[in-house]
């Protein structure tokens, strides 16, 4: 049922647009000033003023004006589907892209140069044609249509490189484009500010509290157990290599091309989260599995527990030992072996 | 890897057996150490590593020739041109002045033993010491036993063995017995509560600082141990002690050496101490007016203290925060920063983060450093909780704060290393200490059963045997816990009363528990030897293959034998013997130290990467079609310029690999070479895809010039490809050394033209013999097939 109705609305879809193209050219001389009021009416509605785009607006704003158009159009090319793939940085550069915006928005606000340039974005899922028409085969895309582009495929695209200095570099390339300068970039602060005040408001409510309680020496720092933890966790922390993943950027797990997820990455240079998770968690369990038997174990007084217990811990020693040695030998083809002098070979 | 045993007092005959014992087990571990680095020296030969130990090799001879004034004042014009630098106010003297030192005292007892020669036996010499000082300092946190199990896993721990074979001559050779050895002092001092020690703990740290930069981890985790019993209510008059005198005398002592000379109270690294420093004195005022004042007055003077010290702790972090902000970089130095905040390096300093070594680690690579250790660290640390002591909580920070480090960097895996140890040998211990007893007790228990019939005398007797030895166990581990306490009993007597009353509750409860099965800790105690003899065999594995090449000379195994490759060795005695005394040799940093030491020529930039313009000038030549390229070498009077190269042999860690690096340092000073000009499409490439401004730099040019000419395809080896340029000449520099497998090649800058009317079209005359002889040279088979 789906392709069909699908066809319908297309072809629905298509019927609006031929009327509303017919509508444009009936009356084109006030449609101008028309379509830059609907822009900022939908550019209004926008949180961070990107207007988001389909294949009836593209229409509308684009193909169907005659040309000059009196604005330019900014579009960022995203696609939901490739959102998850974190080598893309998609919602990232779609953040930075809104940053832009609003960037943008702040420093022409009320000035005329406000309706010259507006911050669009189109999803690949609902306007596949319009992609084809602009000729888009790989994200991240970042395109510039200026009032003067006619083929939508000749408008101005952003160099894939320069996507790696994120905001600058589109602000950059709308200046460089359009002769309109963005303006300073203005970077949201980690912490806004009313949750600046939400927290000063807690920590000051809390600190009488705390000062009452360390007076007391009743802490949890003073609870040796929390330090444990605390140590343990920390190593856990380090020795799954979560710093390289935090400094590196790598996502938990990757999915191969017939989009199962892969966990472990072979060769010695990388490693995925999950995959450091779950060798930080067995470098980790058979500490304490050995802490338990030699300080736990001990103190219990039933045999039958203890060496049923101690089996259990050894077991699961030995399968945590071997998964990790098999481990590393498949990820950097290393394996524990002897080193004899050629002698004795 | 063998459980140490473990005498017990029994007797003072027993007792001094036990420490002949012990004493032989130290020297051999001693031995261990020593020995099991020497696979370098005996699989390749008795020469220094690498890169830095060159530099530190040259000093040393510097130092031997000249004494140690003239090496003081030295400066150095032969690096650094036309800058050069001041080496004896810019660097670590103490490996210098160590090795030094050793030589000068073994010939006067008339063994004429070369520099290079203590040189590179000084790294395993010091190692021996620093499992030494693992002894000593585990022995202060957990008993005789760890020790010697912590000492003898230290000794092999392939972390540490990648710094310190013989050979490797670089400042952690001797730094992380320093810092061991500091921390040892430290913890005995807070045992103790002696002067003598903390005077010997300053001194140690003086080293420390002398040593290696890495002593800022001592300062800041030696006050942050001192915060942390503060906090937690352990603060003792030993505390006190063992802080004070190290934060002042230790400073002072910093202080003299040049390198970090007023570095030691003007930068954020050593602020934390400063602070402490305030807060233990605040703290041991409160102690102070506590013991003197009746609880009531106490309370309206706890009142007034805390007033006013509070107010003084204010007024000093004001000030100190003032301070720090004021200073550009807050303070801090790039590689400290790039500590705390881990992302630092990678977006700012591209020479930092260009450095393999300061990449963060994945998780086989705590495998393949720490091995086993991985594993038992977590139950060093819950044994390390049980009790809580000072000195236990001591190493328990000290392994978080590395393990975390060591997750920034992968070099900072060798300060988590001795942690690793020390813990693992807690862990070891106490496992062995508990089956072992286990079979012990279970064996008696079995022997005596046949013998007694009546089931109820052999119970009392067993029992009765039982508590024998529990008794005997008790007197052991409470003969070592005075050992430990006795000192502070007469400053501390409050406190130690509550530990003699708490001990004989615990013995009364220990007495009832105790053993485990015996079948099961047999199956465990041979788990756990297996487990051990797998770090034995990885260890002396990582010794031999993977750590002990010298880099210098590379060699490879192939179907047809061995293959040596000393081309290094080849191209810098070509310098030496066929340049001029003072021209000047351009390369990429790398091989600034090993041209200096070993070729004797005067370099641009070396690795002691202090000047990142001038290395980001070379960059930008390296990146630079060959007549801007000329010109900027030219203005530099350079004469010849050394590329290393590895297409031909396989080679990965050439210069067109670190190609990008020197795109990126240059790019950074120089905006004119931009990253992406090198990249299609984001990706490095040197085939036919490449982009032209690629095919057109300098390092492209002097890289493959020629290459085709081997193979007629122009195969590239490491990067697996034929290479987008094949024909080419060159127009301002010639060629006028290739090694043997190509691996260093050497090209001369040609003369300035006279005219430029009328061009004379030389055709490189000079270089045509010697190409033609090359020729021949590579057309042989290659050498990895």
């Amino acid at each position: 049922m789906a392709p069909r109705s699908a066809v319908f609305c297309l072809s629905l879809y298509l019927l609006v647009i031929v009327f509303s193209v017919s509508g444009t050219v009936g009356v084109s001389a006030s449609s101008d000033d028309d379509l830059v009021d609907e822009l900022e009416s939908l550019q209004s509605k926008s949180p961070s003023g990107v207007i988001h785009l389909d294949d009836r607006l593209i229409s509308r704003f684009l193909t169907s004006v005659k040309i000059p158009r009196p604005y330019h159009l900014i579009i960022f090319f995203d696609a939901s589907s490739l959102r998850s793939k974190s080598e893309l940085h998609l919602p990232q550069l779609r953040s930075e892209f809104a940053i832009v915006s609003e960037s943008f928005a702040a420093h022409h606000r009320g000035l005329p140069s406000a309706s010259k340039l507006f911050f669009c974005d189109i999803e690949f899922g609902e306007s596949q044609s319009s992609f084809s028409k602009f000729g888009v085969n790989s994200l991240p895309h970042v395109r510039l249509v200026s009032p003067t582009t006619r083929s939508l495929s000749d408008s101005d695209s952003m160099d894939a490189s320069a996507f790696s200095r994120l905001a600058d570099a589109m602000a950059e390339f709308v200046e460089s484009k359009t002769k309109i300068s963005v303006g300073p970039i203005l970077h949201p602060p980690p912490v806004s500010p009313r949750q600046q005040a939400v927290l000063l408001l807690a920590l000051l409510i809390a600190a009488p509290f705390i000062i009452k309680k360390v007076l007391a020496g009743e802490t949890l720092l003073h609870d040796s157990r929390v330090w444990m933890a605390g140590a343990v966790f920390v190593y856990f922390f380090s020795v799954s290599g979560s710093m390289h993943n935090i400094i590196r950027n790598m996502p938990m797990m990757m999915t191969d091309r017939d989009g199962r997820p892969v966990f472990f990455y072979q060769g010695s240079g990388m490693q995925l989260g999950a995959e450091g998770f779950i060798v930080g968690f067995l470098y980790t369990l058979v500490g304490l599995v050995l802490a338990i038997v030699t300080h736990g174990l001990v103190r219990l007084k039933s045999v039958t527990v203890q060496r049923g217990m101690m089996l259990a811990a050894m077991v699961v020693v030995y399968w945590a030992v071997g998964k990790v040695i098999s481990l590393d030998n498949w990820k950097t083809g290393y394996s524990v072996h002897a080193y004899w002098p050629s002698s004795w070979k | 890897m063998v459980a140490p045993v473990e005498p017990k007092p029994g007797g003072t005959l027993r007792n001094a057996f036990g420490g002949v014992l012990g004493f032989f087990i130290l020297l051999l571990i001693g031995v261990l150490a020593f020995s099991i680095r020497l696979f370098s020296v005996i699989k390749y030969e008795s020469v220094i590593h690498e890169f830095d130990p060159y530099f530190n090799y040259r000093v040393t001879q510097f130092l031997t020739k000249n004494g140690i004034y003239e090496f003081w004042n030295w400066f150095d014009d032969r690096t650094w041109y036309p800058l050069g630098r001041v080496i004896g106010g810019t660097v670590y003297p103490g490996l210098t002045l160590t090795a030094g030192t050793m030589w000068w005292i073994l010939n006067s007892l008339n063994i004429p033993l070369s520099v290079e020669t203590v040189c590179v036996f000084t790294a395993p010499v010091f190692s021996a010491f620093a499992a030494w000082a693992t002894y000593f300092l585990t022995k202060e946190v957990k008993g005789i036993g760890s020790g010697l199990t912590a000492a003898t896993l230290l000794a092999l721990v392939p972390s540490y063995i990648s710094r310190s074979v013989a050979g490797s001559y670089d400042n952690e050779a001797v730094a992380i017995f320093a810092l061991i050895f500091t921390f040892f002092l430290y913890i005995k001092t807070l045992n103790t509560g002696s002067l003598f020690y903390a005077t010997l703990n300053a001194l140690s740290y003086f080293y420390m600082v002398c040593s290696w930069g890495g002593y800022t981890f001592i300062i800041n985790l030696i006050p942050m141990h001192a915060l942390l019993c503060i906090v937690t209510g352990r603060y003792s008059s030993r505390l006190y002690i063992a802080y004070a005198p190290l934060v002042v005398l230790g400073t002072l002592l910093a202080a003299l050496v040049p390198v970090v000379g007023f570095n030691a109270v003007m930068t954020s690294e050593h602020f934390a101490s400063f602070l402490v420093f305030i807060i233990i004195h605040v703290v041991a005022f409160v102690y102070f007016i506590k013991g003197i004042l009746s609880p009531k007055m106490f309370k309206v003077a706890i009142t007034l203290v805390l007033t006013v010290g509070i107010a003084v702790c204010i007024a000093v972090i004001a000030i100190l925060v003032a301070l720090v902000a004021s200073s550009p970089t807050k303070g801090w130095s790039g590689r400290s920063l790039s500590l705390l905040d881990p992302t630092y390096a990678s977006k700012y300093i591209p020479i930092i983060a260009s450095v393999s070594e300061h990449q963060p680690p994945t998780w086989p690579s705590y495998f393949m450093d720490i091995n086993i250790l991985a594993f038992l660290v977590p139950a060093g640390i819950i044994a390390c909780f049980l009790p809580l002591s000072d000195a236990s909580s001591f190493v328990v920070l000290y392994l978080v704060t590395s393990v975390y480090f060591s997750g920034v960097m992968v070099r900072l895996m060798l300060v988590l290393a001795p942690a690793a140890c020390i813990l693992s040998g807690i862990a070891l211990s106490e496992a062995f200490d508990v089956l072992t007893r286990s079979v012990k007790l279970q064996l008696v228990k079995l022997l005596e059963g046949p013998l007694s019939n009546a089931g109820d005398t052999k119970d009392e007797n067993s029992t009765a045997q039982n508590d024998v030895l529990k008794a005997d166990k008790q007197v052991a581990t409470n003969n070592k816990t005075e050992d430990v306490k006795e000192r502070p009993s007469k400053k501390n007597r409050k406190k130690d009363k509550e530990n003699t009353e708490k001990a004989p509750v615990k013995s009364h409860n220990e007495k009832r528990l105790l053993a485990l099965p015996l079948e099961a800790s047999a199956i465990a105690i041979i788990l756990l030897v297996v487990l051990g003899s797998l770090y034995v065999i990885h260890c002396v594995w990582a010794a031999a293959e993977a750590y002990s090449a010298p880099s210098i000379v590379l060699t490879s195994r192939s179907h047809d034998g061995l293959h040596v490759f000393d081309d290094f060795r080849e191209a810098y005695a070509w310098l030496r013997h066929n340049t001029e005394a003072d021209d000047k040799v351009a390369s990429w940093w790398d091989y600034g130290y090993q041209t200096t030491a070993m070729a004797n020529r005067t370099v641009i930039v070396d690795n002691n990467t202090w000047n990142n313009t001038h290395i980001a000038t070379v960059g930008t030549a390296m990146s630079s079609p060959e007549k801007p390229a000329w010109e900027i070498f030219n203005s530099l009077d350079v004469k010849y310029v050394l590329v290393v190269f590895g297409g031909l042999v396989g080679y990965p860690s050439d210069d067109i690999n670190k190609f990008l690096w020197m795109v990126r340092i240059g790019g950074g000073v120089f905006p004119h070479i931009k990253e992406p000009d090198y990249l299609r499409d984001g990706q490095y490439r040197i085939d036919a895809q490449a982009t032209p401004t690629m095919l057109n730099c300098l390092m492209y040019k002097l890289s493959y010039y020629r290459f085709v000419e081997t193979d007629g395809k122009g195969f590239d080896r490491v990067r697996r490809t034929e290479i987008g340029k094949k024909h080419f000449k060159l127009s301002h520099f010639e060629e006028v050394f290739t090694t043997h497998h190509w691996m260093v090649r050497i090209y001369k800058l040609k003369p300035p033209k006279n005219r430029m009317k009328g061009k004379t079209k030389k055709p490189k005359p000079t270089s045509k013999p010697l190409s033609g002889a090359r020729r021949d040279g590579s057309t042989k088979k290659n050498p990895w097939q």
